[in-house]
């Protein structure tokens, strides 16, 4: 990979239809109930994922708290407002870092290792052996995985949102010292309410959905040996990344691009 | 991983330099890879989190001018150097642990040895020192297209782009811009030390490979984050100039 300068978007290009067709049959394999016939491995997928990803996705959205906690106390001190640093931790922790944080992480930890794992057994004709046996691989092995992720994250998401808020908290108010812990919290919970948190997680979910399916993919289609599998991973990863930003853009356009949903003005 | 980065340092400095072609290579081949990637996402970075919601929140005071001051805050100091280390951990990172793996898995590290060259010195030491300077320079495109993410935004607000400009100028620093080509330095430097380290020491057939690139990856970020975090404080903490508005 990367022999001439166009490598990258052609790749995406040629390898777009065939994506977008993979996730089709992996919804439809969940939404046609056929996944339910393996709901046993999803709930040991679902184990994997909690027991596998969970602390690293915390500490992740709670090292990104602590960012956006002291930017946001140097910033509202040098506008003069240093009482509205939860304004800033409010908006930059739940509207935009927390679910890239999550898509990040998310990208780093499950998707590539969706690919490692899933391309093995494709390497080493698992995947074959399993067609033989008359499973369907793909809902064994991916419409499960899917369904496992849908079954968890949301869950694992507000958790990593309180992460956030709590190291935002230590930030602003323990380290910094600029404002008082009732200053500061009052602040912080005027200036979001429950569909803010409905909306992040909608756009942590689609993060997470096209994670999963883009790693499916990659793994399931791998090719070429012990080598391949590490090719394999690493171009997930960069489909995940780029992915992860534009469902990020996408959403703060759609979800709070006309309406700041803020208690001022008018 | 610490041994690795002393070595690796170590001769580096050392004669005889024989990597510069391998630099070359390396250097050329990270520019290949990410340019497209990196463009995509600060763009979508810049338009989405600091241009529409500050923007947002500033049209509210009818200060939408402001918004070029908030992008030194965000796209200088933070935003540009973080997205540039995710893409080029996510990118370049995960195809210098792929490689390195596969030639260790095939046993062409062992067999680089045996002929008397040093895998650090031929291997780690380019790559570590590509990626440093990939990944500053990176850090100005990266800039680049972040503010125009801003410009995108401040369009769809319907506002002119003179004050834009002009609050981003005047509150640009010196200092801002240093700190961040220094932090995305070292950002390179981590990147390079972990996906060559977890690349060498690739273990275990075809799954060994994926998953010392799954590992690679998260370390990366990892430390990635802690660091920003450990920079930030302290550039801030230092140079309380830099945070005030003009």
């Amino acid at each position: 990979m990367g022999r001439t300068w166009l490598t990258v978007p052609r790749d995406w290009v040629a390898s777009l239809g065939d994506i977008a067709k993979f996730a089709a049959r992996d919804f439809y394999e969940i939404f046609g109930g056929r996944v339910f016939k393996f709901f046993g491995e999803a709930l040991r997928q679902a184990g994997i994922l909690i027991l596998g990803s969970t602390l690293v996705i915390w500490s992740t959205t709670f090292i990104l708290g602590l960012q956006c906690g002291i930017e946001g106390a140097y910033f509202d001190r040098s506008v003069g407002a240093p009482a509205y640093a939860g304004v800033f931790s409010a908006w930059c922790d739940l509207r935009e870092i927390m679910p890239y944080a999550f898509g990040y992480m998310m990208a780093a930890k499950v998707g590539t290792g969706l690919v490692a794992e899933i391309g093995a057994m494709r390497i080493s004709d698992e995947v074959d052996a399993l067609e033989v046996m008359g499973i369907s691989s793909m809902t064994f092995l991916c419409a499960t995985r899917l369904l496992a992720s849908w079954m968890v994250l949301p869950f694992m998401y507000l958790a990593a949102v309180g992460a956030g808020f709590f190291a935002s908290y230590l930030a602003v108010v323990q380290q910094i010292g600029e404002v008082s812990s009732g200053g500061y919290f009052l602040i912080f919970w005027m200036f979001q309410n429950p569909p803010d948190l409905l909306y992040s997680l909608i756009k942590g979910m689609t993060m997470a959905t096209f994670i999963v399916i883009v790693g499916a993919y990659y793994g399931y289609t791998a090719s070429g040996g012990p080598v391949g599998v590490g090719t394999a991973t690493a171009k997930s990863m960069v489909l995940n990344v780029v992915g992860v930003h534009l469902v990020g853009m996408l959403g703060t356009q759609i979800f709070w691009g006309s309406n700041p949903r803020a208690p001022i003005g008018g | 991983m610490m041994i690795l980065t002393g070595k690796t340092i170590l001769s580096a400095l050392r004669p005889p330099y024989p990597y510069g072609g391998e630099f070359v290579n390396q250097f050329l081949f990270a520019l290949r890879l990410c340019w497209f990637p990196l463009l995509i996402s600060t763009i979508a970075f810049g338009y989405g989190a600091p241009g529409l919601q500050a923007g947002n929140f500033l049209i509210l005071f009818g200060a939408i001018d402001r918004l070029g001051g908030f992008f030194v805050l965000a796209t200088i100091r933070e935003f540009a150097p973080f997205v540039t280390a995710i893409i080029l951990a996510g990118v370049a990172g995960t195809a210098i642990t792929a490689d390195l793996g596969a030639r260790k898995i095939r046993e062409e590290l062992d067999a680089l040895q045996v002929l008397g060259v040093d895998p650090v010195k031929n291997l780690v030491v380019p790559r570590f020192l590509a990626l440093m300077i990939v990944t500053a320079l990176f850090n100005i495109y990266a800039l680049i297209f972040g503010i125009f993410g801003g410009v995108l935004a401040t369009l769809t607000f319907k506002a002119p782009l003179g004050p834009f400009f002009s609050t981003l100028l005047t509150n640009a620093s010196v200092t801002d811009l240093w700190g961040s080509v220094v932090k995305t330095t070292l950002f390179g430097a981590i990147i390079a030390i972990v996906s060559c380290y977890k690349g060498m020491t690739a273990s275990g057939g075809a799954e060994g490979v994926g998953r010392a690139v799954n590992q690679g990856v998260v370390i990366a970020f990892l430390g990635i984050f802690a660091f920003n975090y450990v920079f930030t404080q302290t550039l801030l903490a230092t140079h309380p100039e830099i945070s005030v508005i003009k």
